[in-house]
């Protein structure tokens, strides 16, 4: 092998190399990582969501039955990547299971002498804060729980999470109880829901 | 007019492999690689190496020849994998390789590294070895792990949606790492488009090149080290020292006496 | 280029082997051409059987497609993270998931990396180094432990079990 030539650095190569590298570095670093990083910048960031703040419908306050809890599954759009709301990209949806169910299974009074056709102001103040329309993804991790009709208790399959009917949290690792959705309840009876959570971000759901 | 012809095709041979020689120096390395001075003890225990690749190899080909099918998106991901389990040719056996061989690949993996680990062959000079061993077997489990996602059935979906959910837990930048690997605030097509780019591009492209810095430090510093590769040495060793030993008591016990 | 010629005898006539020079070099070697060859060719085709039968006699999974919305499906981890997924059993709540999901894997993880720095002595013999071969001992007999309470507990699962 030939000797290592080894030639002085002049000022201007010194100078090319410090300004060139640093541009080239940066064309080649600072896009792919805004790149890979844009759904973060957008939602942590710019606070956007790939589900539309929409109310969508569940069903209605006089199906939800006493000491059990309802299970409901609502399709919300989701704009993500190719599925999005400009016309060229297509449609998609994100499929939710809702659990529904009265504070501690009881039917609150209001609703047994309300009739199918109106509820009033009150009377739907009163539904709203009985109702628990909760995700039926784990805290902990994100399974689905599932009703155990024998114990009056959500069981979590993964790590043996236990809730109450109302979501509370009984025992297990989960951190904290059901997530809850954003909801309200409208004249006819109707129970509406947001992709949206009041306590805490789930995430995969 | 046989031997006229053995000699030709020799002589053709001979030729080429010079050809080659003289432009890239493959020969004399092929050479260097065959005749490398190997332990005789523990040949094979050191299978488990060459199987590791020969596993990583295997996943390689089938990985490269199931993307002839495969749509990483979210409503035909599941279908084409149907498609491979039952109407493509082999589908059945290129497909089980992958997984199988998946599978096998982390229980020999591990062998691997507790065979390098009893032996002490990570000690001076082979630390950086070890630590290049250490980053392919998490590169394997990742690749592993999000394997598993891209099936896009209940069961990969389930684990992959474990995995984001203790991600979510990362102290203080947990919320950034969900939504980095969920591709957005909820779970849908970018996140099988995020877990394909790195299980088929990433993580290979990282892989192959560790691969080839775990085998030229293999090389540059032969598999010696473990002390069992010196088992006769020591024992001739320990056999001088008796004698030496017992030579100095005679000695000894010869003088006070008299 | 030269092919390195490999200490041939372990001995050489009148070499005196002492403390210093015992490790010098191995006892007898042999080429890596053929014999290693034919055994990791053995050990290659072995492998290759066994993954080729298992295909076709357990064919790889592939369950229902995925459904966010379920509420019967089971998750269940892979073989290899059954024990990660038990330890996390022992880590509840905001102040200790953190801990058990990600903390403590990857502070498992520097040790790793850290282990030829952490195991100086100089013996290669895992008789002769009892500190890491206990260390090494006890993780292992942690993972199985932990694998075995995750068999357990998903065989007692309520109606749950796979």
């Amino acid at each position: 092998m030939a000797e290592l030539q080894k030639d002085p650095v002049t000022r201007a190569q010194f100078i090319v190399m410090g300004t060139v590298g640093t541009l080239v570095g940066a064309v080649l670093t600072i896009p792919p990582v805004a790149f890979m990083l844009s759904p973060t910048i957008k939602t942590n960031f710019l606070g956007q969501s790939d589900v539309p703040d929409d109310w969508h419908e569940l069903g209605s306050v006089f199906e939800v039955p006493s000491g059990t809890p309802k299970l409901y599954r609502v399709e919300f759009p989701q704009n993500q990547t190719y599925n999005g709301e400009d016309p060229l990209l297509g449609k998609g949806t994100i499929m939710n299971a809702v659990l529904v169910s009265w504070m501690d299974g009881e039917i609150p009074s209001a609703l047994e002498n309300a009739s199918q056709g109106g509820l009033s102001a009150s009377q739907i103040e009163e539904l709203t804060s009985q109702l628990n329309v909760m995700s039926n993804h784990c805290a902990h991790l994100g399974c689905p729980v599932r009703w155990f009709p024998d114990r009056d208790e959500f069981l979590c399959p993964c790590h043996g999470g236990i809730y109450d009917i109302n979501g509370g949290l009984i025992g297990g690792p989960p951190p904290q109880g059901l997530y809850y959705y954003a909801f309200e309840i409208r004249e006819d009876g109707g129970i509406y829901v947001k992709h949206e959570f009041t306590n805490g971000e789930p995430w995969v759901v | 007019m046989i031997a006229r012809i053995r000699a030709w095709a020799l002589g053709v041979g001979q030729a080429a492999a010079d050809w080659m020689e003289v432009r890239t120096g493959v020969v004399s390395m092929l050479e260097h690689f065959l005749y490398e001075p190997v332990p005789k003890r523990g040949m094979w225990l050191y299978t488990l190496g060459s199987a590791t690749l020969f596993l990583i190899v295997l996943q390689f080909l089938t990985g490269i020849l199931l993307l002839f099918y495969y749509v990483p998106t979210t409503d035909e991901a599941w279908n084409s994998i149907y498609y491979i389990m039952t109407e493509a040719y082999f589908g059945l056996l290129i497909r089980g390789i992958h997984f199988w061989s998946a599978n096998v690949l982390i229980v020999v993996v591990g062998l691997h590294m507790l065979r390098t680990f009893f032996s002490g062959a990570y000690k001076a000079p082979r630390e950086l070895n070890w630590v290049v061993g250490v980053v392919l077997i998490l590169l394997v489990t990742v690749l592993a792990f999000t394997g598993y996602a891209l099936r896009w059935d209940a069961e990969g979906f389930w684990a992959w949606e474990v995995g984001i959910k203790i991600g979510s837990y990362t102290p203080f930048v947990g919320s950034y790492v969900a939504t980095f690997l969920l591709g957005g605030d909820t779970v849908g097509p970018a996140t099988l488009s995020r877990v394909f780019a790195i299980h088929v591009w990433l993580l290979p492209a990282l892989l192959a090149p560790l691969i080839g810095i775990h085998l030229y430090l293999l090389r540059k510093h032969g598999e010696f080290g473990s002390e069992f590769e010196y088992t006769k040495r020591l024992a001739e060793l320990r056999e001088r020292k008796q004698i030496e030993e017992y030579a100095l008591y005679e000695e000894g016990d010869e003088s006070p006496r008299e | 280029m030269e092919v390195r010629q490999g200490p041939v005898k372990p001995v050489e006539e009148g070499e005196i082997i002492t403390d210093e020079n015992v490790y010098d070099r191995p006892d007898e070697t042999m080429g890596f051409f053929p014999s290693q060859i034919v055994a990791d060719l053995v050990v290659s085709a072995i492998l290759l059987a066994i993954v080729v039968a298992l295909s076709y006699l357990v064919p790889a999974p592939l369950t229902e497609p995925m459904d966010l919305s379920t509420d019967t499906y089971v998750p269940r981890p892979e073989w290899f993270f059954m024990f990660y997924d038990q330890m996390l059993m022992f880590f509840p709540g905001f102040a200790f998931i953190p801990f058990g999901g990600i903390v403590i894997p990857t502070l498992v993880v520097i040790v790793f990396f850290a282990v030829p720095w952490l195991d100086n002595e100089p013996g290669h013999s895992s008789v002769k180094r009892p500190f890491m071969g206990v260390i090494a001992f006890l993780v292992i007999l942690t993972v199985i432990i932990n694998m075995l309470l995750a068999i357990i507990r998903i065989l007692n699962f309520p109606g749950g079990s796979p």
